[in-house]
C-alpha cells in the first residue's frame, strides 16, 4: 500500500474534465486507487465519485493505492496532477 | 456492447452528448433524436424502428429526457429483452454509462449503475455541504 499527498495546483481544481482524465488513467491501472480529501474518500476510478470531493486548487488530497502496479498508478496520477491536467500552458 | 440512444424533447439530447464528448475528450457512440414539435412523434417512432432495426445484435438503452413526456412514452414501446428505457437522463448519468461502457459492465447492471448515478448527481449543496461538516 502506497500514500501519497498531493496538491492541487490546476486553478480549475477537480472539476468534471480533470475528474475525467484522473478516472481515465486510474482505470489503467489494477491496483485500488483513492482520493482522500478531508473525511471523505473517493474511489480514483468513478469520474463521480471524484466530483463529489469538491476539492479546489490550493487543496491537499491523498492518493492511495495497494495493488501489484501500485507504484506506477501513483507515479502517474501525481504527474497528471503535477501537470496541472494538461489544461494550463 | 450496448448501443444507446437519447430522445429528447428538442436539441436537449444533441447538447448533452456534445458536453459529455467535451468532458470525456472522445468521440461517443450515441444517437440523439429530437422531438419534433410540430409533428404527432411519427418521426422519431420510424427512427427509433430504424436505429433497432441496424443494432438488433445488441442490446439498446434508450435514454429519454422525463418520464411521462412524449419521448419517454414513445421510447417505452419499444421495451423488450434487449431494449430498456431510462427516464430523466442528466450529465452525471450520462458521464456514468460511457464509463461503465468502458469498463464492459452488463446490460442491466450498467442501467442500474447509471440510474443511481443520476439520481446521486442531484444534491441541494447547501445540505450536502452541511451534512458533510456535521
Amino acid at each position: 500500500m502506497i500514500e501519497k499527498t498531493q496538491i492541487i495546483i490546476n486553478k480549475l481544481g477537480l472539476h468534471a474534465r480533470a475528474a475525467a482524465k484522473l478516472s481515465h488513467l486510474a482505470n489503467m491501472y489494477n491496483a485500488n486507487i483513492y482520493l482522500i480529501y478531508n473525511e471523505d474518500k473517493v474511489n480514483a476510478k468513478s469520474l463521480l465519485g471524484i466530483l463529489t470531493l469538491a476539492a479546489s486548487v490550493g487543496n491537499e488530497v491523498t492518493l492511495h493505492a495497494s495493488g501489484d502496479d501500485e507504484k506506477e498508478a501513483i507515479r502517474a496520477i501525481s504527474d497528471l496532477f503535477n501537470r496541472k491536467f494538461d489544461e494550463e500552458s | 456492447m450496448i448501443k444507446s440512444l437519447i430522445i429528447t424533447h428538442g436539441n436537449l439530447g444533441h447538447e448533452m452528448i456534445q458536453v459529455a464528448e467535451k468532458i470525456l475528450e472522445q468521440k461517443l457512440d450515441i444517437k440523439a433524436i429530437a422531438f419534433d414539435w410540430q409533428g404527432d412523434g411519427s418521426d422519431m417512432i420510424s427512427q427509433l424502428e430504424k436505429f433497432i432495426a441496424a443494432n438488433k445484435e445488441h442490446k439498446i438503452v434508450i435514454f429519454t429526457d422525463m418520464f411521462g413526456g412524449s419521448p419517454s412514452n414513445i421510447a417505452t414501446r419499444f421495451i423488450n429483452k434487449n431494449v430498456e428505457v431510462l427516464s430523466g437522463i442528466n450529465l452525471p448519468g450520462l458521464l456514468k454509462f460511457f464509463c461503465c461502457e468502458r469498463k464492459g459492465d452488463k446490460f442491466v447492471e450498467t442501467i442500474k449503475t447509471v440510474e443511481q448515478g443520476a439520481i446521486e448527481g442531484i444534491n441541494i449543496i447547501s445540505e450536502y455541504l452541511g451534512d458533510k461538516n456535521d
